[in-house]
């Protein structure tokens, strides 16, 4: 029998796991440069270099940054030598184009030099290191500054002024040529209930919610109260319009009362049509129900931005048995007005409303604007789904990462 | 009158409108500064609309009480429940805590206020059972597909129901969790993208209406 000598498997084995380690000395960082982060507020910088391949595995790069006014190296922060491919770049294909082999990364600085307002010049370098080995790139000098647009949001910037245009066009369009509206019920319903309460001699309520005067349902909500309240003027009935919010009880205090000057009952005006509850949610809604059941308004109207309280509201005004119009914007309130409410004001019948009481033929115009507008978004959703579903079938991946960046937001 | 009254408004308006719309798209300082700027004008706005907000109810629940109108004892506890939290306030310097103990505004706030708020909010389930009971009456083909959608989430979140679906229909190896994660993920969430997506648009023209002065309604008409 052929002997074979104790030191051959001992080699083989000192072979195999020689193979397995990195090399001993690391690759050069080649390629490093810094220039300011584009599109951002200032305080950044995009770094990018060479990616060193799998000589570097289970090497850290940490980044250091100075201040040549003030010379002295901060580490900035460090990561895995294989991480931060420029592919991974969380940026649409018109703003960053990755290239083949390359790393990047985006770095604030303001960890170190807090909020820069100004132009800042900056030093960056960059150091391999994995166990006693490592490897440093040269400094590269920066100017760190604020951007005045940010391309990453060119769709939507394009899809803004694409509306812009078409709201000019169709407004001037639509006055022209006449306009055909569709009965809204919850609307035509506001005569009948203000007509109601007059008979019955019992109030109206009216409640913007607990929006403030910034959000848009509340401004929505304001310009139905105007309507509503020359209604009231007319038939000269009770209005109540209990607030949340103080700016949107001053603004709704001039809204009505302008509302009661054009139907020229000034005298029927009081100040405390519009009154301050609470500008807690739930205190709001504790008075506002409180107020409901014991007046027992023949009319309950609930339009603008409403939250949990939407159901304690319009329940309780479910149970005196007044007419309830509603709605709002919260799509997760609305099943609770359905419920509740005899009409509710579905998506944007809610921005509708206003132009369609009032029928000025201007206001009425732009409503053609939402109808070209959901035109608009019911093409984009099949022509995206049709070119996702083809980019699928046909394993067309720059198709499908090109249509999910044209419609995502930056 | 008109130029104080309604073009300068107007013009505000849509300077304002223009430059808060321009700065999602402009990441400069300076638009991160004007930013900030609108917020702390809004809350010192908000901080005057306070107090007259203030005002009105006192005096609103004042003319209550002079008058005697129905209910006006109810209007003695806005004056009450005002000074159970302001006197403790002021006592307290506005702090709620002193060291690890409740101070007496800390006391009237955990035991008065978030107690009677935790109870509005509780009363909602019972709001929910009548308003569901309502909703469940099936009065046409669209209600019974309510009610057929709703009986299903029902079963399919209850352990019992599950218990009874698997007992009933186990034999069809067809789990009640699987029809409510289709529910939930394809026609709920199909018709509240719809509703959405409606409101957006809705959004961006009353949006525009307002920045380009077509929409005056808020601030009376000329």
């Amino acid at each position: 029998m052929k002997k074979i000598p104790l030191f051959l498997p001992f080699l083989f084995l000192t072979a195999l796991s020689s193979a397995a380690k990195p090399p001993a000395v690391l690759p050069p960082l080649t390629g490093f440069t810094a220039a300011d982060m584009p599109g951002d507020a200032g305080g950044a910088a995009l770094l990018r270099w060479d990616s060193p391949g799998s000589a570097a595995a289970g090497a850290v790069i940490e980044v250091y940054v100075s201040d040549p006014a003030k010379p002295a190296w901060v580490k900035l922060a460090d990561f895995k030598a294989e991480a931060k491919s420029e592919s991974d770049f969380n940026r649409p294909f018109w703003a960053w184009s990755p290239a083949a082999g390359r790393n990047a990364v985006r770095l604030d600085t303001s960890a170190v030099f807090g909020r820069l307002d100004k132009p800042q010049e900056l030093d960056f370098k960059l150091r391999m290191v994995r166990g006693a080995a490592s490897a440093e790139t040269e400094p590269v000098r920066t100017v760190i500054k604020g951007n005045w647009f940010n391309a990453a949001r060119l769709n939507n910037f394009l899809l803004m002024l694409a509306i812009t245009i078409g709201f000019f066009w169709t407004v001037s369009h639509a006055r022209r040529k006449g306009l055909f509206i569709r009965r809204i019920a919850g609307l035509d319903a506001i005569d009948e209930a203000i007509g109601r309460a007059t008979e019955m001699g019992r109030p109206i309520f009216y409640s913007t919610g607990i929006g403030q005067m910034s959000l848009v349902p509340t401004i929505a909500s304001t310009s139905i109260l105007g309507e509503v309240a020359r209604k009231v003027a007319q038939y000269d009935t009770q209005l109540k319009v209990p607030h949340f919010d103080p700016i949107v009880m001053t603004v709704c205090k001039e809204v009505v009362k302008q509302s009661y000057l054009e139907m020229e009952r000034p005298d029927s005006y009081r100040d405390d049509i519009n009154f301050f509850v609470s500008n807690d949610q739930f205190s709001y809604a504790a008075s506002v129900d409180g107020m409901i059941h014991r007046e027992k308004p023949a009319a309950c109207f609930f339009i603008g931005h409403f939250m949990a309280e939407s159901l304690l509201l319009a329940e309780v005004g479910a149970t005196t048995g007044a007419i309830q119009i509603a709605g709002t914007e919260q799509e997760s309130q609305l099943p609770f007005f359905f419920t509740s409410c005899d009409y509710t004001l579905i998506g944007e019948e809610l921005y509708a409303a206003g132009a369609y009481l009032s029928k000025e033929p201007m206001l009425l115009s732009t409503l053609k604007v939402q109808d070209f507008g959901k035109a608009f978004v019911m093409v984009s959703v099949v022509a995206g789904s049709i070119l996702l579903a083809a980019g699928a079938w046909f394993g067309w991946q720059p198709l499908i990462k090109v249509v999910e960046q044209l419609f995502k937001a930056y | 009158m008109t130029l104080i009254k309604k073009q300068i408004p107007l013009l505000i308006c849509f300077v304002v409108g223009f430059l808060t719309l321009s700065s999602y798209y402009v990441p400069h300082p300076v638009s991160e500064k004007y930013m900030e700027g609108i917020n702390k004008w809004e809350n010192i706005v908000f901080g005057f609309a306070f107090l007259l907000g203030l005002l009105s109810l006192f005096f609103s629940h004042y003319n209550k009480i002079r008058r005697r109108v129905p209910g006006w004892g109810y209007s003695i506890f806005v004056y009450i429940g005002f000074l159970m939290m302001v006197v403790p306030a002021f006592v307290s310097w506005g702090q709620q805590l002193d060291g690890a103990s409740l101070t007496s505004l800390g006391w009237a706030y955990r035991f008065v206020f978030n107690a009677l708020s935790g109870t509005m909010f509780s009363v909602l389930a019972f709001y929910i059972v009548s308003t569901a009971y309502r909703a469940f009456r099936i009065k046409s083909p669209q209600a019974a597909v309510l009610f057929i959608a709703a009986l299903i989430m029902i079963i399919g979140k209850v352990p019992l129901g599950q218990m009874m679906w698997d007992g009933a229909l186990g034999w069809t190896n067809v789990l009640v969790a699987d029809i409510v994660e289709w529910l939930m993920s394809v026609p709920v969430v199909a018709g509240r993208r719809g509703i959405m997506m409606g409101l957006a648009v809705g959004a961006i023209v009353t949006a525009l209406k307002i920045i380009f002065g077509i929409e005056r309604q808020y601030m009376g008409k000329d």
